[in-house]
């Protein structure tokens, strides 16, 4: 049959070969959108900017407090946490109200720099590191201006990712 | 010569609105009188026959480009992100690789003794590069007079360091340190720092061009 279409007319032979060259061009097209699709190197880079943006934000909501807004502030604390260390806060925070409501302080905190360190996509844990810079205003005397660096660990739940452990990055003399 | 074009034109669009229409016609009055030009009924089937599978075909082949044209789009659109040009983590090698040579060359090029800071300088010319070097030998004549004047030792270890942002042949770290100071007869202070670095790939070697401190 296709010999005889050939031989008729040279048309019909290309129009073939178009029609297969489509039909390979359309493949390849499909092909390329699915593995982009299912490509575990782009979900897991944009996982972990995902991460980074969630890690340096609850670092900051963790190192801003008004007295005059604790409530707003505190929620935002258990909102940013999760697991032992979102536990730790509602246990502890009649205990800080009364803390802060004496002290009277306002901290509010500026995020200088971020890195995620490590992140296990499957696992749904993260770590990241920040230097931030926090100033505690008291009632009386001048702002007090500090850099801090903080190591956090992020845990995934199903409202993103969160922190569940945060502490100042070991130092020789945090102390001093 | 202008009509005679116009005239071609129109005839083109006819013939092509004629083969569009076809399936249609045929399908719904396939008795129809047929059209002035065409007097032969075999003739008349024949060119039928024949433009039914060019026309199903060109649809086909343009749907078909048309489908592999948008879904490359799509996967293309899917693939090259932001997030997918940073490399850091994403290539572990590379990442480990950069951050390694990173933390060397801090804890080389800010630890000196009084006894070494011509060490300091030279590991200092190598590993460090542009606007990283300049502020580098600013500050470094002070501390070489200061370190031989007070016998005052420094050593610096990296704590952390991590990578932002990795392409190819440059990289941003953020990396915490401490830094140990030591004066002859005198207690050991330590303090903390968190530098953000840049640094660039070069034949090979990671080279620290730009130093800020946080």
């Amino acid at each position: 049959m296709a010999r005889v279409a050939m031989t008729r007319n040279p048309l019909v032979a290309a129009a073939i070969v178009l029609t297969v060259a489509a039909t390979g061009a359309a493949g390849w097209g499909g092909v390329s959108r699915y593995q982009a699709g299912h490509d575990s190197s782009a979900a897991y880079a944009q996982t972990r900017d995902d991460v980074l943006a969630a890690g340096e934000q609850a670092v900051q909501n963790m190192n801003t407090l008004d007295h005059a807004q604790l409530d707003k502030g505190l929620d935002s604390w258990e909102d940013s946490t999760t697991g032992d260390l979102h536990q730790q806060l509602v246990d502890g925070r009649d205990g800080f109200v009364k803390q802060i409501q004496e002290a009277k302080t306002v901290s509010t905190a500026k995020v200088l720099a971020g890195s995620v360190t490590e992140l296990d996509d499957r696992a749904g844990k993260a770590g990241v590191m920040v230097a931030l810079r926090v100033t505690v205003t008291a009632p009386k005397g001048k702002p007090a201006v500090k850099e801090s660096r903080m190591l956090g660990q992020l845990t995934r739940t199903p409202d993103g990712w969160k922190l569940s452990a945060l502490g100042q990055a070991p130092v020789g003399n945090t102390a001093g | 010569m202008n009509t005679d074009v116009e005239e071609n034109e129109d005839t083109a669009t006819a013939k092509a609105a004629d083969e569009k229409a076809e399936p249609a016609l045929e399908a719904a009055k396939e008795p129809a009188p047929e059209p002035p030009e065409q007097t032969d009924d075999d003739d008349n089937g024949a060119r039928r026959e024949r433009r039914w599978p060019r026309v199903l075909a060109g649809v086909l082949v343009v749907a078909l480009l048309a489908a592999g044209a948008v879904m490359y789009a799509a996967g293309r659109q899917l693939r090259d992100t932001p997030a997918t040009s940073n490399r850091a983590l994403t290539d572990s090698a590379a990442t480990a690789q950069v951050a390694g040579e990173v933390t060397n060359a801090l804890g080389k090029v800010f630890s000196y003794s009084p006894d070494g800071t011509d060490a300091t300088k030279a590991s200092a010319q190598k590993l460090l590069a542009g606007k990283a070097l300049q502020q580098y030998a600013a500050l470094f004549g002070q501390v070489e007079k200061q370190s031989a004047d007070q016998k005052l030792t420094l050593t610096t270890h990296v704590v952390r360091a991590g990578v932002t942002r990795l392409t190819p042949d440059s990289a941003h770290l953020l990396v915490l340190l401490d830094q140990v100071y030591e004066r002859k007869g005198r207690a050991a202070s330590k303090a903390a720092a968190q530098l953000s670095v840049t640094a660039r790939l070069r034949e090979g070697r990671w080279t620290i061009v730009e130093i800020t401190s946080r």
